[in-house]
């Protein structure tokens, strides 16, 4: 006979229903009433119908992260838990993750419950997303082979960018084997290495057929795919979990192609334009090269030893010049001067004053040239020099 | 410098880096006229790249031996 604790039975309980696979993952519908909101932000309150209850608690955290509504006391609902035992009261309970109002689809509630689950776990983390390659080499697609889808994508690719290739995955897009088939396609496009980028695609159809793609095994497919998946999925309206998962999500299958490869008018705009800068740029350089060096030559021409030389023989010629101007002009200066001169002693000449008219008188007996009447007396004898001779002369009346 | 076998993306990219290198200045003329060469044989490259070009379709298969292998695409496909 054993006696236990109460913590040793307590614990036991828990042990036994949390180990139990239905309580540890159950859907539960009824009223709720007794709801309270801790100061943490922790939901509680109890759920029941006509003949019993139970309690339920969802942490700030599960309420945050999933859509679930905050009910109301009185509002019938749907829960999504697990049960388990709160060991310090003794009591069990309902731990929640999802509530949504009653009349919603189980299909709803399943959706609900995953995305909630997913993007607890990141799936969805926007920097998790992977870019796409620009001109990918060899694109891979998932998608069905009987249908149009197919050949859609492939005619928008041949349109936009047939310089690729396509390797196409064949799987089923609806019915309970899908699911595993699109897993299957994703994986071995990875294994195989070929491609840089994968389009998952299926034409629109209802919630049922759309269904594979909100099952959590193709979540988990795509998120571990390490090639970058865009999603091109149902109409415009269709949002699956695929979706959320996926790097990229097109609303169609041709846009998902759309969004793989770039058009190919625009490269061909662009390499254009790049043949047009490469020509300018390097008519450019050429062009400024061309002026600098004729720059340069011209500077070195100037600065050149024979062109040097010549200017200073040019100087040269030119002082040269110059002096003989200025010598001769000396000279005719001094001649100049001689001629006046000489004509200014010739006219002072006393010879050519002579030839003029005038005369020299001398007194013979002193010899003195007569300059006045006074120097003469009565009788005496004067020699008078004219031009061409010598006259005697007597003084008659001085 | 440019290698025939070298990817559309690589050849573009290669294209676009010339350009901006030219656009830079800084550059002898040798080099100038060398940055000219080797863009336009890019461009030429990328030019034909897309001129040549019919989309290559092919499906995935599992080989005997367990490697993953394209093989042609199903003629039944075109009937569709």
């Amino acid at each position: 006979m054993q006696i236990y604790t109460v913590a040793q039975v307590v614990r036991y309980l828990k042990e036994l229903i949390e180990a139990d696979r239905i309580l540890s993952s159950l859907w539960v519908e009824g009223e709720v009433s007794n709801l309270s909101r801790s100061a943490a932000g922790h939901l509680y309150f109890t759920l029941k119908d006509t003949e019993s209850q139970i309690r339920c608690v969802m942490f700030r955290g599960q309420l945050a992260a999933s859509s679930s509504i905050v009910p109301s006391n009185g509002m019938a609902v749907i829960v999504h838990g697990r049960l388990s035992v709160y060991e310090p009261q003794g009591v069990y309970q309902l731990y929640v993750d999802l509530i949504q109002p009653e009349g919603v689809g189980l299909l709803q509630l399943q959706f609900e419950r995953l995305r909630a689950q997913l993007e607890r776990e990141g799936f969805f983390d926007p920097a998790r997303k992977r870019p796409l390659p620009r001109f990918p080499q060899r694109i891979g697609v998932v998608t069905s082979l009987g249908g149009a889808v197919v050949h859609d994508i492939i005619n928008v690719i041949s349109r936009r960018f047939p310089a690729t290739e396509l390797v196409i995955a064949p799987c089923a897009v609806q019915g309970p084997d899908a699911a595993q088939e699109i897993c299957d396609a994703l994986q071995a496009l990875n294994c195989s290495d070929l491609v840089d980028v994968i389009i998952l695609a299926r034409g629109g159809g209802s919630t049922e057929e759309l269904w594979p793609f909100n099952e959590e095994i193709v979540a988990r497919a795509i998120f571990g795919s390490r090639v970058p998946v865009i999603a091109g999925i149902g109409h415009e309206t269709d949002f699956t979990i695929a979706d959320l998962v996926a790097d990229c999500r097109a609303p169609t299958p041709s846009a998902a192609a759309e969004l793989a490869v770039p058009h190919q008018q625009e490269c061909r705009l662009r390499i254009d334009a790049a043949r047009r800068s490469l020509q300018r740029l390097a008519s450019g350089f050429v062009e400024s090269n061309r002026s600098r060096v004729a720059r340069l030559v011209e500077l070195m021409e100037r600065a050149s030893p024979s062109k040097l030389i010549d200017e200073r023989r040019q100087r040269l010629d030119d002082l040269v010049r110059q002096a003989a101007l200025r010598a001769r002009h000396t000279l005719d200066l001094r001649e100049e001067r001689l001629q006046s001169a000489g004509r200014q002693l010739a006219s002072l000449n006393p010879v050519s004053i002579l030839r003029r008219g005038y005369s020299v008188c001398v007194h013979e007996a002193t010899g003195q040239v007569v300059k006045s009447v006074q120097q003469v007396a009565e009788n005496d004898y004067l020699k008078i020099r004219v031009f061409d001779g010598t006259l005697r002369g007597k003084v008659v009346e001085p | 410098m440019v290698d025939a076998e070298m990817s559309f993306e690589e050849a573009f990219d290669r294209l676009e880096a010339t350009v901006r290198q030219l656009e830079n200045g800084d550059l002898t003329i040798e080099e100038a006229v060398a940055l000219y060469e080797q863009g336009m044989a890019l461009a030429q490259l990328c030019q034909q790249r897309l001129d040549a070009a019919e989309l290559r379709i092919s499906r995935l298969a599992l080989s005997s031996d367990g490697y993953y292998e394209k093989v042609p695409l199903d003629e039944s496909l075109s009937e569709l």
